[in-house]
C-alpha cells in the first residue's frame, strides 16, 4: 500500500513539473497587437439646460499616448481639422465651438514643418441650446491621428450626452 | 501497523497527490490558453498586423505577402486610364500607398521622386495608389473632389509617376492594413520582397529598390 502511494506521488510529481516546465520554458510565441483608439470622449455624460438658451458645456476628449490629432485650424491645407458636430433634429443645437489652441509640434523626419495638434487632454467649448425635455445626443466629432511615423485614416466617433433642457 | 498512523499516512499521501494534481492540471491549462492564442494570432497575421517589437522597438510590419506574388490590380490613374500591374512585369515596382492627408506620406514624397529618378533607367517603376479612406465610388461627386484634390496635390509635390485613385478597393488584398504610408516592393517576377508600414529612411528605400532590382 506503502509503494503504491509512493510510485503515484512519483508519476504525478513527475507529470506537475513538466506541466510546470511548460509555463516557465516557453517564452510567450506573440505579442500583442497594435489596434488603437486614438480618441475618447470623457464627460460630460449628462448636463441640464435652461431651455431655449445657448448655455456652455465644456466637452472632455482624450488623446492616445504616443499619437496626436490635428488641431480645429491645421497648418496644411490638406490635414484634416479635428471638428465637433451635432446631427439635425437632435432636439439640441451647436450654437457656438471654441476649440482649444494647437500645440506645434515637428516629426523627427521634417524638423522644418511645424503641426498643429492636440495631445493628451483638450476640451472644446461648446455653447449648446436644447428644447425643453430629455434628448440622447449623439454628437460626433472628426479626427485623423497619427504618431511620428504613420497615420491613421480619418475617423468620425460618437459623443453620447444626455442633455436635459429645463 | 496501528490503524491511526495509517489514516494520518492516508490522509498526508491524499493531500500530497491532490496538490500535484492541481499542479498538474494548472500547467495544461496555461499550454492550452496559450496553443489558442497563437492560433488566432496567427490567424491575425494573415491580414498583416503591426506587432510591437521588444521594449522601446520600433513596430514592425509583418506582411503575408512577403515572397508572394503580389495581388493583380487594375485601377484608374489621374488621367482616367486603366493601368494595371500585370503591364509593369519585367520591371521592379514600388507600389506605395498614400493619402493627402497623410503627413509622413508627404516627407517621403521627395525621396521617392529623386530615387525613381535614380534607378528609371534600370527598370524601376512607382505607382503611387491614393487612399483617401473614404469610401468614394468611381463616378461619384466624391470620388470626382478627391481627384481634383490628389491632382492638385501631385502638381505641388512634382511627383512624376503613375498615381492610381480608389486605393481603397485594393487596400484588403495588400493586407488590409488601414496605416500609411505603406510600400511594397515587387521584383521584375511579380514578386513582393519587402514591405514597410510608416516612414521609414530614403536608405532602407534605396536597400529595398535595388533588392527589388535584383542587385
Amino acid at each position: 500500500m506503502k509503494r503504491l502511494a509512493d510510485v503515484a506521488i512519483i508519476v504525478v510529481s513527475s507529470v506537475a513539473l513538466a506541466a510546470q516546465a511548460q509555463v516557465l520554458g516557453s517564452p510567450p510565441q506573440g505579442r500583442s497587437i497594435v489596434k488603437t483608439d486614438a480618441v475618447k470622449y470623457l464627460s460630460p455624460e449628462q448636463v441640464s439646460l435652461p431651455a431655449g438658451k445657448p448655455s456652455p458645456v465644456a466637452l472632455h476628449f482624450r488623446v492616445a499616448q504616443g499619437l496626436h490629432i490635428n488641431s480645429h485650424t491645421p497648418s496644411d491645407e490638406y490635414l484634416i481639422p479635428t471638428d465637433f458636430s451635432i446631427p439635425d433634429g437632435a432636439g439640441v443645437r451647436l450654437d457656438a465651438a471654441q476649440y482649444p489652441a494647437g500645440t506645434m509640434i515637428t516629426l523627427p523626419a521634417d524638423p522644418k514643418t511645424k503641426l498643429s495638434v492636440y495631445t493628451g487632454d483638450f476640451v472644446i467649448q461648446a455653447r449648446l441650446a436644447a428644447t425643453p425635455g430629455n434628448h440622447l445626443v449623439q454628437a460626433k466629432l472628426r479626427y485623423q491621428a497619427c504618431d511620428q511615423s504613420q497615420c491613421l485614416p480619418p475617423k468620425t466617433i460618437t459623443v453620447p450626452i444626455d442633455v436635459v433642457g429645463k | 501497523m496501528t490503524p491511526f498512523p495509517l489514516r494520518r499516512n492516508t490522509l498526508v499521501y491524499g493531500a500530497t497527490l491532490l496538490l500535484l494534481a492541481v499542479f498538474a492540471w494548472a500547467g495544461w491549462a496555461n499550454w492550452e490558453y496559450r496553443q489558442q492564442l497563437a492560433e488566432r494570432q496567427r490567424a491575425g497575421m494573415a491580414q498583416g498586423e503591426l506587432v510591437p517589437a521588444a521594449a522601446g522597438g520600433t513596430p514592425q510590419y509583418v506582411s503575408p505577402l512577403t515572397g508572394k506574388a503580389a495581388p493583380a490590380f487594375a485601377l484608374q490613374d489621374l488621367g482616367g486610364n486603366k493601368v494595371t500591374l500585370a503591364g509593369y512585369r519585367g520591371k521592379a515596382v514600388l507600389i506605395n500607398f498614400w493619402a493627402t492627408w497623410c503627413g509622413p506620406c508627404k516627407i517621403e514624397t521627395p525621396w521617392l521622386v529623386e530615387l525613381r529618378q535614380k534607378y528609371a533607367a534600370q527598370g524601376f517603376e512607382i505607382l503611387g495608389v491614393d487612399t483617401e479612406a473614404d469610401d468614394a465610388k468611381p463616378g461619384s461627386d466624391a470620388f470626382n473632389k478627391d481627384k481634383a484634390e490628389v491632382s492638385k496635390f501631385v502638381t505641388q509635390e512634382k511627383m512624376p509617376y503613375p498615381v492610381l485613385l480608389d486605393g481603397d478597393s485594393i487596400s484588403r488584398a495588400y493586407g488590409g492594413l488601414d496605416d500609411l504610408p505603406a510600400s511594397f516592393f515587387i521584383d521584375r517576377s511579380g514578386k513582393v520582397i519587402a514591405a514597410t508600414v510608416g516612414l521609414t529612411s530614403e536608405s532602407d528605400i534605396e536597400d529595398y529598390i535595388r533588392k527589388a532590382l535584383g542587385e
